[in-house]
C-alpha cells in the first residue's frame, strides 16, 4: 500500500483551476471548452489567441479573468497607427533635482495579464514588439533590458470576417501563441441567459481566488505530472502526422504546406499534464492529448490554398489525424 | 510496487485465460479448415487414407496453437497499457508500471491513484475469455462445408477401388508365383537347376509385387518364362523317346522285361534295372543273350538320342559277338543316360511347375487389367474375389512330361495326364486341364488356373478341345497383342492336325 503523501498538492491546482472555472462562469454564459482552455493555458504559463466574430465575450472573458486574478491587468486596444513604444513603453525627457534626463516610462505590458484587443489590427512592427516580449518575457528599450512581470500572460483577440485594414500574424509569430482558441457562437440557450444576465440593474461581480503566487506554483506543479514514454510517442506521431512528408493520410499530404513545430508538440504535452490535473489525475492520458490537440495544433498547421478553396480548414486535419493515429500500447 | 505487481499478476493470468481461448480458437478454426482442405484434395487426387490425413490435422493444428501460447507472453508493459485502455483506466497502471522505480514530484502520488483505480476495476474483464463470432461463424461454415464434401459421392472412390484391386490381384500373383515355388521346392525330385528357377521365381515374384500396376506386372512375367525356358534341355524327348524304345524293345524279351517295366515307371527305375541286366549277362543263355542283342539292335535303330543309339548298338553287337564284358560297359553307359534322362525330367517339370505358376499369375494380372482398361477395376474386384476362393477347389495344372513313342500313338505318362506329342518342343509345353466344375458352374466357363492345385487328371486328348477354346477365350479377353493371338490358334491348330491323323 502506497500511503506516502505526494510531495507537491496538486490537488491544489485542481481546485484552484475549478474556482477559477466556477467564478468565470459565473459571468460567461456556456463556453465551458472555452473556459477550460483558457484555464489550461494560463496554468501551463502560455498565451492564447482568442478568435471569433464580434460581442461572442472575448474581451469580457479577458477582463473578467483580470478580476478574478489578483494580478495587475491591463489591456491594448491595437489600432494601425499604434506603436512599438505605445505597448513596450519608451525613454521620455524628465526633470529630477533641476536635471534633465531621461526617464523610462513602462507601457501597459508591464502587467501579469495583458489583453491584446484586435491584434490583427495593428501594423506587423507593432505586433512582432508585442510578440518578441511574449516570447522572451522581457522588454529592450535603449539599452536596458527589463523583465516583465511574473506570471505574464497574453490573451489577443482578433477577429476572422473584417480582414480589410489587418495585418495577419506571419506563421512565425502565431507559433509563439501557446493555444489558438475558437470562441464559438453562443447556443439559443445560452443566449437566452446572457440576455437576462446582463440586462438587468445588475451584473454580477467576480470575485479573485487566485493570485500570482498560486498561479506559479500550479505551473510548476503542472510540469511535475508524469507521462508514459507510449503516449509520450502518441504525442510525436500526432505532431509528425501534421506533415505532408511524414503523413499517410492523403488529406494532409494535399492540404497541408507546413505542419505543426517542435513547439507544437511541447505545447500539446505541457497542455495535456495540466488537463489531467485539471482532471483530478496524476498522469497524462491519450484523451488529455486528443483534448488539447485542437487548440494546441490548429494555428501551427498552414494550409494550401487548395485547402481554402475546398473549405478544409485545420481542425478537420487535427480530427483526421486524431482519428488515424493508433494509441499503440508499450512494446517492452 | 507490492500492489502494482499483484496488479500485474492478475493481469497476467487473465491474458492467459484469454489468449488460451483465443488460440484455442484459432487451433479449432485451423483443424476444420484442414479438414475441408482434406475433403477438398481427396475429390482431385485420389488418395486411399484421408480420414487418417484429416484426423492428423487436429492434433496438428492443436499443438501449433498450444506452443504459440506458450511462446506468446506479453510484456508488463503491454499487458497494463492493455488493461488501461480496456478498463478505462487513462493510462494510469502503465505510467504508473514504467515509472514503478522513479521518486518524482508526483510519482508516489501517481502510483497510489493507479492502485486506487484498478482497485476499484474488475482486471479479469480486461482480458475477457470469448470466442470471436467471426472464428465461431468460419468454424460453422467450414465444418458444413467438410461435411457435406464428406457425405457426397467421391469421384475419387472409383479410383482408389480400382488400385485395391490391382494391388489385390498383384498380391494373388505374387502369392501363385510363391506357391509355385513352395510347390518345386516340395516335389522331392531335386534337379540341379532347381536353385536357378528358384531365383527366376523369386525375382519375378518380388516384381510382380513391387510393380505400379497389373500392367506393369504383366510385363515382367514373359521374361521370367524365357529364362524357364532356357533352362529346360531340348535334348530330353529324343532321350525319352528313345528311353521308351528301349523299355518297348526289351519288353518283347525274357531276360529285359524286367528292366523293361522299371524303365517305363520311370528313368532312374530304369538305370538301376538296366545296370542289374549288366551285370546278369554273363550268367544268360545263349538264347537269351541273343534275343537280348536283338532288342537293343531294334532300339538302337530307333533310338533319336545318339549317346542312347550308340551306346545300345555297342551292346548288340557286343552280345553278338560274345563279348560280354564290353556288352555290360555299355548296358552301363545306358543307365547313366536314363539317369541323366531323370536329372532332366525333374528340371523340366520343376520349369514347367514355375511356369504354370507364372501363368496362373498372368491370367489374374491380365484380368485385372482388362477391367481397370475398362474403367471398371474396382467394381469387378469385389466379384472377383469369391470366385478366385471358389477356383481353388476345381482347378489345377495338369502337367506331364508323358513318354510317347514319336508318333503320337500315346503312351503311358508317368507324371500327370500328358502326353508327348512327338515334336521336339512338346516337353516344356504346357497343357492345362480344366478341373471340375464347382457347383452352379458349366464346364465351357473358362476358369483361372491356381498352382499348387491337386486336380483329378485327364486324358489329353478329352480335355485338349475345351482347354483350346479356353485359351482363345482369355486371348479374346486379355492385353494379348494380335499376332500373340494368332500364335495361339496357330499352336491349336498343328495339335490338332495329329488328331486329325489319329
Amino acid at each position: 500500500m502506497i500511503a506516502e503523501e505526494p510531495r507537491v498538492d496538486a490537488t491544489r491546482v485542481t481546485e484552484l483551476a475549478q474556482s477559477l472555472e466556477t467564478e468565470l462562469a459565473r459571468l460567461i454564459v456556456g463556453q465551458k471548452a472555452l473556459l477550460r482552455d483558457t484555464v489550461i493555458a494560463l496554468t501551463a504559463g502560455g498565451h492564447v489567441l482568442l478568435e471569433g466574430v464580434p460581442g461572442l465575450g472575448k474581451t469580457v472573458l479577458v477582463r473578467s479573468l483580470g478580476q478574478t486574478l489578483s494580478m495587475s491587468f491591463s489591456r491594448i486596444q491595437f489600432t494601425p497607427d499604434l506603436m512599438p513604444a505605445d505597448i513596450v513603453g519608451t525613454n521620455i525627457i524628465g526633470d529630477t533635482d533641476g536635471r534633465r534626463e531621461f526617464h523610462y516610462q513602462a507601457g501597459p505590458i508591464f502587467a501579469n495579464l495583458v489583453l491584446a484587443d484586435e491584434i490583427n489590427r495593428a501594423t506587423p512592427k507593432t505586433q512582432s514588439a508585442l510578440l518578441e516580449a511574449m516570447q522572451e518575457r522581457t522588454v529592450t528599450v535603449g539599452t536596458q533590458t527589463r523583465p516583465l512581470p511574473s506570471p505574464f500572460f497574453v490573451l489577443a483577440t482578433q477577429n476572422p470576417i473584417e480582414l480589410e485594414g489587418t495585418y495577419p500574424l506571419p506563421e512565425a509569430q502565431l507559433d509563439r501563441f501557446f493555444f489558438k482558441i475558437l470562441v464559438p457562437f453562443p447556443s439559443e440557450g445560452d443566449l437566452l441567459e446572457i440576455a437576462r444576465r446582463t440586462t438587468g440593474d445588475s451584473t454580477p461581480q467576480l470575485k479573485s481566488v487566485a493570485d500570482a503566487g498560486a498561479i506559479l506554483t500550479a505551473q510548476r506543479t503542472a510540469r511535475e505530472v508524469p507521462i508514459a514514454e507510449h503516449v509520450l510517442r502518441y504525442a510525436a506521431r500526432l505532431v509528425s502526422a501534421t506533415h505532408p512528408d511524414r503523413s499517410e493520410l492523403d488529406s494532409v499530404r494535399r492540404y497541408v504546406r507546413w505542419g505543426a513545430s517542435p513547439r507544437g508538440l511541447q505545447t500539446l504535452v505541457l497542455a495535456g499534464k495540466v488537463r489531467a490535473l485539471l482532471e483530478g489525475r496524476y498522469n497524462v492520458a491519450f484523451d488529455d492529448l486528443n483534448s488539447v490537440a485542437q487548440p494546441a495544433l490548429r494555428h501551427r498547421i498552414f494550409l494550401q490554398f487548395e485547402a481554402e478553396a475546398d473549405g478544409i480548414t485545420a481542425d478537420r486535419i487535427i480530427s483526421e489525424i486524431l482519428e488515424h493515429t493508433a494509441k499503440e500500447p508499450a512494446s517492452k | 510496487m507490492s500492489s502494482l505487481e499483484a496488479i500485474l499478476r492478475e493481469l497476467r493470468r487473465a491474458a492467459r485465460r484469454a489468449l488460451g481461448a483465443r488460440y484455442a480458437a484459432h487451433a479449432v478454426v485451423g483443424a476444420v479448415a484442414w479438414v475441408a482442405a482434406v475433403m477438398i484434395l481427396v475429390r482431385l487426387v485420389p488418395f486411399e487414407r484421408r480420414a487418417e490425413l484429416a484426423v492428423l490435422g487436429i492434433p496438428v493444428a492443436l499443438a501449433i496453437a498450444a506452443a504459440a501460447w506458450l511462446m506468446r507472453r506479453p510484456s508488463a508493459a503491454l499487458l497494463m497499457a492493455m488493461a488501461d485502455i480496456r478498463l478505462g483506466l487513462k493510462e494510469r497502471l502503465s505510467t504508473a508500471w514504467e515509472r514503478r522505480a522513479e521518486s518524482g514530484p508526483l510519482d508516489d502520488a501517481q502510483r497510489h491513484d493507479a492502485v486506487q483505480h484498478a482497485a476499484r476495476a474488475s482486471l479479469p474483464a480486461a482480458f475477457p475469455v470469448r470466442v470471436n463470432r467471426g472464428e465461431a461463424t468460419l468454424v460453422a461454415i467450414l465444418a458444413i462445408f467438410a461435411l457435406a464434401l464428406a457425405l457426397l459421392p467421391n469421384p475419387m472412390d472409383q479410383v482408389l477401388a480400382q488400385r485395391q484391386a490391382d494391388r489385390v490381384s498383384q498380391a494373388r500373383a505374387a502369392k501363385a508365383v510363391a506357391d509355385a515355388k513352395k510347390k518345386i521346392a516340395d516335389s522331392g525330385k531335386p534337379s540341379p537347376k532347381d536353385a536357378q528357377i528358384q531365383k527366376i521365381l523369386q525375382d519375378a515374384q518380388a516384381k510382380i509385387h513391387e510393380a505400379d500396376s497389373p500392367r506393369k506386372a504383366l510385363e515382367s512375367i514373359t521374361p521370367a518364362e524365357q529364362q524357364l525356358q532356357k533352362l529346360a534341355d531340348p535334348g530330353t524327348p529324343a532321350l525319352q523317346s528313345s528311353a521308351q524304345n528301349l523299355a518297348n524293345a526289351l519288353s518283347g524279351t525274357a531276360a529285359g522285361r524286367s528292366a523293361a517295366q522299371a524303365i517305363s515307371t520311370n528313368p532312374a527305375k530304369g538305370a538301376q534295372s538296366v545296370r542289374d541286366l549288366a551285370s546278369q549277362l554273363q550268367s544268360l543263355s545263349p538264347k537269351d543273350r541273343e534275343e537280348l542283342a536283338k532288342a537293343l539292335a531294334k532300339a538302337s535303330q530307333q533310338a533319336q538320342n545318339s549317346q542312347m543309339r550308340d551306346s545300345l548298338s555297342k551292346a548288340s553287337s557286343s552280345l553278338q559277338s560274345g563279348d560280354a564284358a564290353s556288352a555290360a560297359q555299355a548296358l552301363n553307359d545306358v543307365a547313366s543316360q536314363l539317369d541323366s534322362l531323370q536329372e532332366q525330367e525333374n528340371t523340366d517339370q520343376a520349369v514347367a511347375a514355375a511356369i504354370n505358376g507364372l501363368e496362373a499369375a498372368r491370367q489374374g494380372l491380365a484380368a485385372q487389367a482388362d477391367r481397370d482398361a475398362n474403367g471398371q477395376g474396382g467394381q469387378a474386384n469385389a466379384g472377383v474375389s469369391p470366385s478366385a476362393g471358389a477356383s481353388g477347389n476345381g482347378n489345377g495344372n495338369g502337367t506331364g512330361t508323358g513318354t510317347g513313342n514319336g508318333n503320337g500313338s500315346g503312351g503311358t505318362g508317368s507324371n500327370g495326364s500328358g502326353t508327348g506329342s512327338g515334336s521336339g518342343a512338346a516337353s516344356t509345353e504346357r497343357i492345362y486341364v480344366p478341373g471340375q466344375p464347382v457347383p452352379g458352374q458349366s464346364e465351357n466357363d473358362p476358369t483361372p488356373l491356381g498352382p499348387g492345385q491337386d486336380v483329378p487328371l485327364s486324358p489329353y486328348t478329352q480335355v485338349i478341345e475345351a482347354y483350346q477354346q479356353a485359351a482363345l477365350d482369355a486371348t479374346d479377353q486379355s492385353l494379348i497383342p494380335g499376332s500373340e493371338r494368332d500364335l495361339v490358334r496357330e499352336y491349336f491348330s498343328q495339335l490338332g492336325e495329329p488328331r486329325a491323323a489319329k
